[in-house]
Order: structure tokens, then sequence, then C-alpha cells
């Protein structure tokens, strides 16, 4: 008999390492003609840091996105960054970026503030304009005034910055301290099909709502949801090295079952937005996160669909016809329909 | 090749629109990646490179006797042999220096590397390190960490096998408990999980001039890898240039040092650039996975529904070396108690060395093992008191202001808004959110 359940999840999560510095810093340079070149040490994992590092520099210098080249990662090229580790990278190499930027923009400014007749603390920049704040109808080029601050001024425009972010160590006596700057929170619910046969789970849908801070690219923000999903998925079900005496006995992904494109399972994904003021405009992160209430949500409905507890994972069709057979053993007469809560069966 | 990306086609400035952030904006590098120009370190080749295979322990636990590359080294098309013995500085580790480049006295676990061989083709080369004679003693092992805590277990370190002890205590758990009315007991267990990042770990060394070296990686702390590499090599960091190639994903995986140091050196000793890339086998027997924990959750409560103690007992199987075993285990107690008001919490963590695969970083550090058990904890707790799973999260969970057991406190806290929106999302019919 198949029957179908749903469960829900919480996570909370911090952004960064747990008190250990690990800080980023930031090179950038405009060009003449208003393009930007930033370097950082931050390396794209494939999670797509770089581009939401470019948003965060053309956002910060005030220029289009497509001028902005990004250098990454070269231990001789590029500052320092700590890695792409620990959710980090949007936050803290973030942040570093538009402390680079700020102090490029000033020197931007204090040119074109000889133009605009107007201190530089009155004036703002974008999308490659500089203008007045308060009559943005007056501005000018932010190219023209990156080619006159070299050209005629002699001040290339560049920018150098850095971010840590402020945590403590814990007490060795009560592990109290404050080991984070900031921390992102979500929830995820799952509902699946238990098959009371054979043990088999089939989840049916994933809702995952996932505050991030501000959301730089929710594209991407997206793409780390469902991928931190499926991951979730494989925890919760099927992944497991199997180990002889410490060795390894399923080596291959022919016998390690990490999910593919075929199970995983349609995924609403909502991005809830509440900016951090200490975040590159308002952003943390969403790396690790994205996985991590899955696999409990997906445990929680198995336990709603067909009453057993799953301790143990992955809950394997093995595992749960186990525990099927336990509960049948413990309360003979009562079908596996019956609520262990007392609950009456929906 | 430093990883240089620019979006294309060139944008005409006065149609951009306005503001990046918060834009549906594809790759920045989506050009590279969709032409195959994009290099992962699979990718990396230099004239005349060598290929470089490890030869790794076929015993979780042994002495090593004797290491003989006589007959590797008279495979024609073989370079180099490096041991332990070439390896000026061979300790490393983050917390714990506990870790070889290359085992010297014994091996700790199945698939440890005690020699590397460099040829002219991948195939000699994986010929060659089966030539590597290796005499072993085996030692008795251990691949349980209760086991390993016992007292007259096998000795994976000297020192004892508790490799860290961790614990945080807020209020008085034991009043706690004694103001409950309801306590439940579970024991929680998760497996030993590989990262599976599609490219496997990729280097390729390429010897410069006057002793230097730039070594381009698959990886995802290019700054921690030079420094290490430098340092095990006893080289100057300035000799050391570590590039990230496109990294083809690394879940933790690539976190730190791995087939570097043996690239390298063999491209200072040969003259030559040197390669590497562990096959799939290799990630999972020889390259760091997610750890196990084993965790006993202890919770009192009011038959309300109010929460008022907790007690967590963590005990993560770090494998043969430490690697981030403990702060992985940190950052799990840390958060060991969920998000939860709790007045009274005591965590205890222990990370157990054994012969078993290096535990290391994996996406999510620790907390998806207990984040499984704590929030399928609260279900068990919410039936005990006859509540819904829902409506026992929203009287206790984290809000605006409340502290954690570190005793931080925690500002805006939107575990309620995102609870209703994946509830609505899902169509949660059953009681609608207070």
């Amino acid at each position: 008999m198949k029957k179908r359940g749903r469960g829900v999840a919480w996570m909370f999560y911090p952004i960064g390492f747990t008190a250990y510095a690990n800080p980023s810093a930031a090179f950038v340079k405009v060009n003449q003609d208003g393009s930007a070149v930033v370097w950082t040490g931050a390396t794209d994992v494939g999670q797509g840091s770089t581009t939401a590092l470019a948003q965060i520099a053309a956002d910060a210098l005030g220029i289009p996105v497509e001028l902005v080249t990004m250098v990454t990662s070269d231990t001789l090229q590029t500052p320092m960054d700590i890695g792409s580790v620990a959710s980090r990278v949007t936050y803290i190499a973030g942040n570093a970026i538009v402390r680079a930027c700020e102090m490029a923009k000033q020197i931007l400014f204090e040119v074109a503030s000889e133009e605009l007749g107007i201190g530089p603390e009155g004036l703002e920049s974008r999308n490659g304009w500089i203008f007045v704040r308060d009559f943005p109808e007056r501005r000018v080029r932010l190219a023209e005034i990156a080619r006159k601050a070299e050209v005629v001024k002699g001040r290339p425009v560049i920018g150098a910055g850095s971010y840590n972010p402020p945590t403590t160590f814990l007490d060795p006596e009560t592990g109290h301290g404050k080991p984070y700057n900031t921390y992102v929170y979500a929830a995820q619910v799952a509902e699946v099909e238990v098959d009371t046969e054979t043990g088999e789970v089939k989840v049916l849908r994933i809702a995952a709502v996932h505050d991030c801070g501000r959301a730089i690219n929710p594209l991407l923000v997206e793409g780390q949801i469902e991928g931190g999903v499926a991951m979730g998925l494989g925890y919760a079900l099927s992944e497991e090295m199997v180990l002889q005496e410490g060795r390894v006995l399923n080596t291959k992904l022919a016998d390690y079952l990490v999910p593919t494109s075929l199970d995983v399972p349609p995924i609403d994904v909502e991005i809830v937005e509440v900016p951090d003021p200490t975040g590159p405009f308002g952003a943390k992160g969403i790396g690790e996160p994205s996985l991590l209430p899955t696999a409990p949500a997906i445990v929680n409905a198995i336990y709603d669909a067909v009453g057993v507890r799953i301790r143990e994972l992955p809950a394997t069709p093995e595992r749960i016809l186990m525990a099927l057979r336990e509960k049948e053993k413990e309360q003979p007469g009562r079908s596996v329909r019956d609520r262990e809560d007392g609950r009456p069966e929906k | 090749m430093t990883v240089i990306t620019r979006p294309a086609p060139p944008p005409v400035v006065e149609e951009a629109a306005e503001g990046a952030v918060g834009k549906r904006k594809s790759r920045h590098d989506a050009l590279l990646q969709v032409t195959g120009q994009a290099l992962y370190g699979v990718d990396m080749k230099a004239p005349g490179m060598l290929w470089a295979k490890a030869v790794r322990s076929p015993y979780p636990h042994a002495r090593i006797v004797r290491i003989d590359p006589t007959r590797a080294l008279s495979i024609p098309g073989v370079a180099c042999v490096i041991t332990a013995r070439d390896i000026p500085h061979n300790r490393y580790g983050f917390t714990h220096q506990d870790q070889r480049v290359l085992a010297d006295d014994r091996v700790r676990y199945v698939g440890e590397a005690v020699a590397v061989v460099a040829a002219e083709t991948l195939r000699v080369a994986t010929e060659a390190a089966k030539e590597v004679v290796v005499e072993y003693e085996p030692l008795p092992a251990v691949f349980d960490p209760i086991e390993a805590m016992q007292p007259g277990a096998p000795q994976v370190h000297e020192g004892g096998n508790i490799a860290a002890r961790l614990h945080i205590r807020d209020g008085d758990v034991e009043r706690g408990f004694s103001e409950a009315e309801i306590i439940v007991e579970e024991e929680f267990r998760t497996p030993f999980v590989e990262h599976c990042h599609l490219e496997p770990h990729a280097a390729l060394a390429i010897p410069g001039p006057q002793g230097t070296l730039t070594i381009y990686s698959s990886v995802q702390r290019p700054f921690l890898v030079a420094s290490d590499v430098a340092k095990v090599l006893s080289m100057p960091l300035s000799h050391v240039r570590v590039v990230a190639t496109s990294v083809g994903g690394g879940f933790g995986g690539k976190n730190e040092m791995t087939l570097e140091p043996w690239v390298g050196l063999l491209a200072l000793r040969t003259g030559r650039p040197v390669k590497m890339v562990f096959t799939r086998e290799e990630e999972f027997q020889a390259t760091t996975v997610r750890h196990p924990y084993r965790m006993r959750y202890r919770t009192g409560v009011r038959r309300d529904g109010t929460l008022v103690a907790r007690s967590v007992e963590i005990i993560s199987d770090c494998g043969a070396y430490v690697s981030w075993g403990a702060s992985t285990l940190a950052k799990a107690c840390i958060h060991a108690a969920g998000p939860y008001v709790i007045p009274h919490v005591k965590i205890e963590g222990f990370l157990v060395y054994t012969n078993n695969p290096v535990g290391g970083a994996m996406r999510g550090f620790g907390v998806p093992q207990v984040g499984f058990a704590y929030e399928c904890h609260t279900d068990s707790v919410a039936a005990a008191v006859g509540m819904d799973p829902i409506t026992f999260r929203l009287r206790n969970g984290l809000r605006d202001g409340c502290r954690l057991p570190t005793g931080q406190v925690l500002e805006r806290v939107t575990l309620h808004q995102t609870l209703q929106r994946a509830l609505e999302l899902a169509g949660w019919e059953r009681g609608a959110v207070p």
C-alpha cells in the first residue's frame, strides 16, 4: 500500500568560520573608458560566486555589470581570500569588494566634484553616470571622469579593501561566545509517498523557503537551493559509503547512489529577503544552508505517512521495512495506518 | 591560466539596465563555459608533462617496514618516485598537525599514500605504482568510535583516540530536567558520505626559474594550499604560486591540500610539469568524507509543550586524521540544540580517531548531522506532548532577541516567516499559522 505524508524542518546556519579570522581582500581599478577590473582571491567552485561578486562591484562603482572584468583566485595575482567555504564568499568577499570600490569611487567623486560644483559627499554614481544626489539631472559620464582622473589629474582610479567578520572564540569552560557575525534561516516542507510493501520512499515535492539576506542574484540563489535539496535528498534516502574494515565497498557512482535529475522532485523555491546591514547590499549567504532541512523534512514526512521514526540515515527501503515490522510486532493487530501519536488518520 | 571572466557581448552603456544587484543575471563566465574555453583542473596540460600516480596502502593500520622503488624506477618512462623521506616537513593540519604528506612510520587508513610515481604517461605511472614494493607489518585496527574510546583499544595515534572534546553549557541542565514533566530520549546515526563533486581532484605543477613552482589546481582554498605546500616542502611562500582553475564542484572536498605537494615536489625533482588526477575510487577511499555522527538527544518538556532542558552527546568518527574534524564538531555542537528557546542546555562532543577514511569538511560542516537529529527529535517531542509539529515549532522556535546556548543573541530571525511561506507553498491546510 502506498501512504502519503508530509514533514517540516527548520534550519539556522551561520555565515563564515567559527570564531577564526577568515578575511577577504580585493583590488579594483576603473579604466579610462569607465570599465573596471576586480581582483579577488575568492574561487568560483560552480556556485556562481564570481557573478554575484561582479554584480556587487558594478553597483558599488555605479557601472553596468557588463563592464566588470573579474580576475580570481591566484595567490600571485590576486589579494588573499581564505576560501570558497563556510557559505562566506558573497558576504565576506562581497564586503571587501564594496570597500575597494568605495576607495576608487572617492577618487572619481573628488575629480567629478570640480565639474559638478559640489563636494564629493553630495555625489552618487549609477549606470555609468556620476550625478548630484539632490539634482540627478546634473551629471557627468563616469568614463569621462575616470579618463580625466588618470590623464589630466594623474590620479589613476584604484581601490583596495578587506573585510573580516567580528567574532569571538568560545570560552573553553562554558562554550559561550559570539563565534559568528550573522545567521541565515530556512524552512522546508517535504511530501512523500511510502510503499509499505517495499519500504520505498518517493519524494513527491519539496517546498524550500530560505532567507539569505538580500539576494544579489535570485537565479543563482535558486540554483543553490535546488542543488542543496538534491544533495539533502541523497543524504536522506540513498547516500551511504559501505565500509568493511576501513575499506569502502562502493567506490563507484554506479553503486553509491547520488540523486540524478530523474530522482529530484519538483521543488518550490522562495526567497525571503531580509537585508542584513552588515552585508554587501544586505546580502548574507546560501551555499550550505540549502541542504540542511531536506533530510529531516523527508524523514519527518515518512513518520507522518507510516508512523515509523527512522533514526539512522539514509532511510533505505530495508530500514523502513524493518521499522514497519518492528512496529507491527510491538502492536499486533494494529496496522501501520494507526497513528502512534493518536492523531486521526488522514 | 588565472580565471578571468568578463561578460559578452560588450554592452551599449546607454541601454544597460540600471543596477545589477537583485537581477537574475546569467553567469559572468557563461560564454567561456558553453564554448568549452573554461579550463578545469582536469583540462590543464603543459608541454613535456609527466603524469603522477600514488601508491596506496591496502591496510587500515600497519607499520611500514620497507619501501623499495627500484623495480618501478627500472621501468622505461618512469622519471621519479617520492616517499616520506623526500618530504622536508612531513606534517600538516589545521587544528592538529597530525597529517603526513606521505605516510612515514605507519599507515592509518586504507588508501593512505606511501609513495608517488611520475612517468611519461598515465599508463606507465599506473603500472609503475604497482611495482613499488612496500613491506607492511599489519597492526590491530579499530573501526568503531565507541570501541576506540575504550581502554585497551588499538591506538591510532599516540596520546589516545579522543582527538578533541568540546562542551557547551547554558543554564542548569539537571534543574531543567527536574522541572520537566515529560522526558524524550532518542539516538540518531548518520553515515559516511562522499562529496561526489563531478570533477575529481586534479592539479598540474609547473617548475619555474629559480626554484619557483606554479600549481594549477581544482581547489576551493588556493591560499591555504600555497602556504601548506610552502611549509611541507620548506620553500619560501613567494616561490609557490597556486592558481585555482575553474572548479567542477567541491562541497568541502577541495578545502585542503591533497595532491598539490606531490606534483609540486615531482616537478621540482624532474624539472618538468607534472599532472595528477584522482580516480573516482581514490575520491571515495582516500579523500575526505562527511563524518558519521552518533547523537544521543534527551529533552525535557512541560505538558503544555514548553521546552525546558536538552542534553546532546555527539560522537564523531574522525577517521585516521583530524583534518577539519575538530572544527566541524565545534560547529555541530554550537547548533546541536536546534533553533529553539531552551533555558537549560548541555552539549558534549567527542572526536574519535579510528582507522576509517578521514572525515573532513563537507557542505554544512557537522550541521547536517545534528540538523537531521534535532528536527526529527523535535517531531518526537511534539508527539510526546500530543502537539502538532508545526504548533510545537511555533511555540518554541527562536525569535528576534533570543539567545543560543553559546550566549549569542540573534537578530532578524526569520524562522517563523520561512515556515509560514513553506507551508503555504506546500498547500498545508492543517492549522493556519498563528
